[in-house]
């Protein structure tokens, strides 16, 4: 046996407790004056100590892991599997049939909003032509649009809105909210919030809603809201989520009215999809002019935005009525003599992307 | 303090294992709960649960140890912070957990079971890295108290005296193995 072998059997026996006690007082004391022999000790007594431990918790989680176990039991869910697969194999022939009933649905719809697009083309000539004779209202065209997506995303779909109040209320279109169940809004800031429709005004194609929020929320938004029309050729920019990211598309203002001469919307060259319905419209200043409402079907660089005036009245006259706080416009623009990348930066954060479930 | 809770800290005390077991699965559910409605899955809501249970059970055993809430609410604000602090290091918390009444001493005991967790997965490894016989050997010296007589009849060497030859060379492996990884840490 060497020396440190030796000296190990010594604090075993010190450890566990098999030593006189003038032995044990010889090796307390000789810890306290042999530096060397004290660092042995504390070495090999904190080993031990961390055995014990290691054993004591491994027999504490064993036992938890067992308790767990238990919970888990009660839950029959292997009988359940076996129930669902015989119940499969008796009803395989129902089920086959509903699946392709469900295939036949889906393939006709798909032509059927083939067959609808080209419809709307035709409207859309005949109009060019007869302007006179047709005076449907943008309504009906925003209905059909709505449909014709709906019918495509198979029962929810998103759009775009933005906030207009410090206390979280916010802005789309209503055709995208439009016969909604739930509603929720995501963007980088916020995260994932529900929100709850407060006022829709069909004609218009506006929406309010708030975010579902049981904190008081106090944001100081660096935008305001145009109140008044912009000029024709006015450089414009949009934000808006056609995909799950925000997207910036840029363009001017290319006429003073909306589809068939909509007075309560600008005719804009801004690229938009489907997802940007909702975007807000801003000038050079940041400001908001209007919000993206709709496409002309089979027609490029052909888009439309609901007038910000628009908004400002539907907000003075109808909703305050029936909000249980009032909006809280801000006053003041604080980007405007900031660059257009310090804008979009700022926007961004208030800026959601809506996201609509439907039965 | 309920009645039901003191007859659970005796025992718990007493170290009763089927009082440990009922504890466990009584408040289970409410941190599964906890976890899963703040981005977490259950696995992670059982791995927080029974750290928080197991520094509570330790916590019992000390001599002077006084419960001055229901148990509940200690397990569950243990298990609220431990779940903070998880989400903060995966930095994915959206979510808000609710305030509920504040411990100062959970702070400190948060630090506390961290290092134990850890010290657990030391050995835990160092011990791996072992391998037999000497894990065993090591096992019943140090954690069973069998004597060398009986571990060198167990583990069929000759005598007592290469029992505790091997004991020695299995203790010099792990003491490098623990040490360095704790080290590392």
């Amino acid at each position: 046996m060497n020396l440190e072998q030796e000296i190990i059997e010594l604090l075993d026996r010190y450890a566990k407790g098999q030593l006189s006690s003038e032995e044990a007082t010889a090796v307390e004391n000789r810890i306290k004056q042999d530096a060397n022999f004290g660092q042995q000790a504390e070495q090999h007594l904190s080993l031990i100590g961390a055995l014990k431990f290691h054993a004591e918790r491994r027999k504490l989680k064993a036992l938890l892991n067992e308790a767990h176990e238990e919970l888990e039991r009660p839950v029959k869910v292997i009988s359940m599997e076996s129930k669902t697969v015989k119940r499969f194999k008796k009803y395989w022939p129902v089920t086959a049939m509903a699946a392709s009933i469900a295939l036949i649905s889906v393939v006709g719809t798909f032509f059927i909003i083939q067959t609808k697009e080209n419809t709307q083309a035709t409207i859309y000539k005949e109009l060019r032509r007869n302007v006179e004779q047709i005076k449907k209202s943008q309504k009906i065209l925003l209905e059909d649009l709505a449909e014709a997506k709906k019918k495509k995303t198979a029962g929810n779909f998103a759009g775009t809105g933005f906030l207009i109040s410090a206390n979280g209320y916010m802005t789309t279109s209503y055709h995208v909210v439009k016969e909604s169940d739930s509603v929720y809004i995501e963007n980088e800031k916020f995260g994932n919030r529900r929100a709850v429709v407060v006022f829709n005004d069909p004609i218009n194609d506006i929406s309010i809603l708030k975010i579902d929020s049981s904190e008081n929320m106090n944001l100081s938004l660096p935008y305001t809201i145009s109140k008044s029309e912009t000029g024709l050729a006015e450089e414009v920019y949009t934000l808006g989520f056609p995909r799950e990211e925000v997207v910036f598309g840029e363009g001017s203002i290319s006429a003073m009215t909306g589809y068939r001469g909509n007075p309560n919307a600008y005719q804009v060259s801004v690229p938009v999809n489907p997802g940007n319905s909702g975007g807000p419209l801003l000038n050079q200043k940041g400001d908001l002019v209007g919000i993206i409402s709709g496409v002309q079907t089979q027609t490029s660089g052909v888009a439309f935005a609901t007038k910000s005036t628009v908004l400002l009245e539907v907000i003075a006259n109808e909703t305050l009525d029936t909000l249980s706080k009032p909006l809280i416009l801000s006053k003041q623009n604080l980007i405007k003599n900031t660059s257009r990348i310090e804008q979009v930066k700022r926007w961004s954060d208030y800026v959601f992307i809506v996201k609509v479930f439907k039965n | 303090m309920h009645y039901f809770d003191e007859l659970i800290l005796t025992e718990i005390r007493k170290k009763n294992e089927v009082a440990l077991r009922g504890l466990y699965k009584t408040h289970y559910a409410m941190i599964a709960n906890l976890v899963c409605t703040n981005s977490g899955t259950e696995q992670e809501a059982k791995d927080i649960y029974q750290e928080a249970v197991i520094a509570f059970y330790e916590k019992v055993q000390l001599p002077h140890f006084v419960l001055t809430c229901k148990i509940k609410t200690y397990l569950y604000a243990i298990c609220r912070r431990l779940w903070l602090k998880r989400l903060a290091e995966k930095k994915r918390f959206y979510g808000k957990i609710e305030e509920t009444e504040s411990f100062l001493e959970i702070e400190e005991e948060l630090i506390d079971s961290e290092e134990k967790e850890n010290r657990y997965a030391t050995m835990t490894t160092a011990l791996d890295g072992l391998g037999e016989p000497c894990r065993s050997i090591i096992n019943d010296y140090y954690v069973h108290d069998h004597s060398m007589e009986v571990i060198s009849i167990t583990y069929g060497y000759t005598n007592a005296d290469t029992a505790k030859n091997q004991k020695y060379k299995c203790l010099q492996r792990l003491k490098k193995l623990f040490f360095e990884r704790h080290k590392e840490k």
